[in-house]
C-alpha cells in the first residue's frame, strides 16, 4: 500500500478495499484534520464530523479524481471545504444571522494568529499566502477570510457589509489579482502567471 | 461578452448556478483574456487552503471515522440480525440527524405518507370512474369542422366536433364573439345535406359571446356541411333569417 501513488489508492477504493482507504487516511488525515479544525473554530466535535465525512464520501460516493483538474491534495481540500461549509453553515442557519462588527474581526484575527505550535510541512507556501494577504486592504482581507474560511456566499457577505453585490465582486476580483501577482513575483515558479 | 468576464472570479469559487457555469464555460472557450486569468487566479484560491497550523492528529480519531464509515456500510447494507439493525438504524438516524431536522424530518415524513395516502385514494376513485365510464362508452371525436362568421355576424368563429359516443353519434358546437340576440331571436344550426336542411337546434350567446349547443344525431343520420341563422324566432323547421354562419 505504502509504495502505491493517490491515483492508485483511490482506483482500489472503486473496488471497495479498505486498506487503500487506510491508507489514504494515513497520509492526508493530518491535512484534512488540521484544515477542518480551521474551519470549525478548533471545535473538535465538529471537526471529528467533518472528517468522517469527508472520508465517508471518498468511500461512498466514490468521487473520482481526475489528475488533469491538479493535485490530488487540493482536490481533497475543495472536498473538505465543500463538506465543512454544509456542516457549518447548517448550524449557523439554525442561530440567528450573524452580523460582523469590525472589532470582532479583529479579535478573530488575533485568536487566528495566536501562538499555535508551528510545525509545518508547507511552511514556505503557508508563509507566502500569509505575506501575500498582509498587502490586501482590510476590507479584501476581510472579504478572503468570510469567503474561503467561514463559508459565507458573496451575496450574504454583501449584505453583512452593508455593500453593493457588485463591489463584492469587483473586489473579489481584485484580491484574486493582487494575491496572484505578489505570489508569483515571490515564489517565481509556483503559480503560473496568466500572461 | 464583457458582461461575461465578471463571472470569472466568481467561476473560480464556485458560486455560480449550474447554468450560469455552463454558460461561463462556453464564453471560457473564445475569450482570451479568460483563458489567460482562469488558471492562475484558481490556483491562487486553492492556495489560500494552505494558510493553516497543522495539528497533532488525536490517536482515536482513526477509529472513529472507519467505524463510522464501515458500521454505515453495515447498518445500510447487511444487518446481521433485527436487534443490531435497530441499533444500527438507532445509531444511524442519531447520527444523521438533530433532534430538529429529525423533528422535520418526521414531520415531513408524516406530510408524505399523507399525501401518498390522499395519491391512492384519489386513484381509486379515478380507476373506479374510468372502469364506469369505460363499461357505458368511449368518447372519441370523429370529425372536425371549422366555422367562420359572415354578414352580421363577421366577427364570429366556432369549431364542431362529430363526437362517437358508443352507437350514437353526438354533434359538439362550440361558438365565440357572436353578435348577442334580441328579443326573441336564436341563432339556429342547420346540418346541409345534398341542398336539404335539418334543424340541429338553437341557441343564445352568452353576455360574451360565447355559445354552445349539442345535438344527438339520429341513427344513420350524416350532413356535410353545417350553417348557422340568424332566426326571428325560435323553432322554424325551415330557415326565415340570414346565413351568419358557415363550415368553412
Amino acid at each position: 500500500m505504502k509504495s502505491k501513488t493517490d491515483e492508485e489508492l483511490v482506483a482500489l477504493i472503486l473496488q471497495n478495499h479498505r486498506p487503500a482507504l487506510e491508507e489514504l487516511y494515513d497520509r492526508y488525515v493530518k491535512l484534512v484534520y488540521s484544515f477542518s479544525l480551521k474551519m470549525a473554530k478548533g471545535d473538535s466535535e465538529k471537526t471529528k464530523e467533518i472528517v468522517q465525512q469527508v472520508f465517508l464520501r471518498l468511500w461512498t460516493t466514490k468521487q473520482t479524481y481526475n489528475p488533469s483538474q491538479g493535485k490530488f491534495v487540493n482536490w481533497l481540500l475543495t472536498i473538505t471545504r465543500n463538506i465543512a461549509i454544509d456542516i457549518i453553515r447548517k448550524e449557523q442557519k439554525e442561530h440567528v444571522n450573524i452580523q460582523l462588527d469590525p472589532q470582532e474581526w479583529h479579535q478573530m484575527q488575533d485568536q487566528k494568529t495566536e501562538g499555535v505550535p508551528e510545525q509545518v510541512s508547507n511552511n514556505l507556501l503557508k508563509q507566502q499566502i500569509r505575506e501575500a494577504k498582509q498587502n490586501l486592504s482590510e476590507s479584501q482581507q476581510r472579504l478572503i477570510h468570510l469567503l474561503y474560511w467561514e463559508g459565507y456566499t458573496l451575496s450574504e457577505i454583501a449584505e453583512m457589509e452593508r455593500t453593493p453585490l457588485g463591489t463584492i465582486k469587483n473586489r473579489l476580483h481584485q484580491s484574486l489579482k493582487k494575491l496572484r501577482n505578489y505570489m508569483s513575483e515571490e515564489l517565481g515558479g509556483v503559480v503560473r502567471h496568466g500572461k | 461578452m464583457e458582461n461575461k468576464c465578471e463571472n470569472l472570479s466568481l467561476y473560480i469559487i464556485d458560486e455560480l448556478s449550474e447554468h450560469e457555469k455552463a454558460q461561463f464555460e462556453q464564453h471560457l472557450k473564445i475569450c482570451i483574456h479568460c483563458q489567460k486569468e482562469v488558471q492562475s487566479l484558481k490556483e491562487t484560491w486553492e492556495m489560500l487552503s494552505y494558510d493553516f497550523e497543522e495539528q497533532d492528529v488525536p490517536a482515536s480519531l482513526k477509529d472513529d471515522v472507519m467505524n463510522f464509515i464501515f458500521q454505515e456500510q453495515e447498518t445500510t447494507i447487511q444487518p446481521p440480525d433485527e436487534t443490531a439493525k435497530k441499533d444500527g438504524l438507532k445509531l444511524f438516524f442519531t447520527k444523521q440527524f438533530s433532534p430538529l431536522s429529525a423533528g422535520i424530518a418526521a414531520v415531513l415524513l408524516m406530510g408524505v405518507i399523507g399525501l401518498l395516502w390522499s395519491n391512492l385514494q384519489l386513484r381509486d376513485n379515478m380507476a373506479a370512474l374510468e372502469n364506469k365510464v369505460e363499461s357505458t362508452t368511449t368518447t372519441e371525436i370523429v370529425r372536425t369542422f371549422n366555422l367562420s362568421g359572415q354578414n352580421t355576424a363577421a366577427s364570429a368563429s366556432g369549431n364542431a366536433y362529430l363526437v362517437q359516443e358508443g352507437s350514437s353519434t353526438v354533434l359538439v358546437i362550440e361558438l365565440n364573439n357572436m353578435p348577442s340576440t334580441e328579443n326573441e331571436e336564436v341563432y339556429q344550426v342547420w346540418l346541409l345535406k345534398n341542398g336539404k336542411r335539418q334543424s340541429a337546434g338553437t341557441l343564445k350567446p352568452d353576455l360574451n359571446g360565447n355559445g354552445l349547443i349539442t345535438y344527438r344525431l339520429p341513427k344513420n343520420h350524416s350532413f356535410d356541411d353545417i350553417g348557422i341563422t340568424l332566426e326571428p324566432n325560435p323553432n322554424n323547421t325551415q330557415p326565415q333569417g340570414q346565413k351568419v354562419m358557415g363550415t368553412t
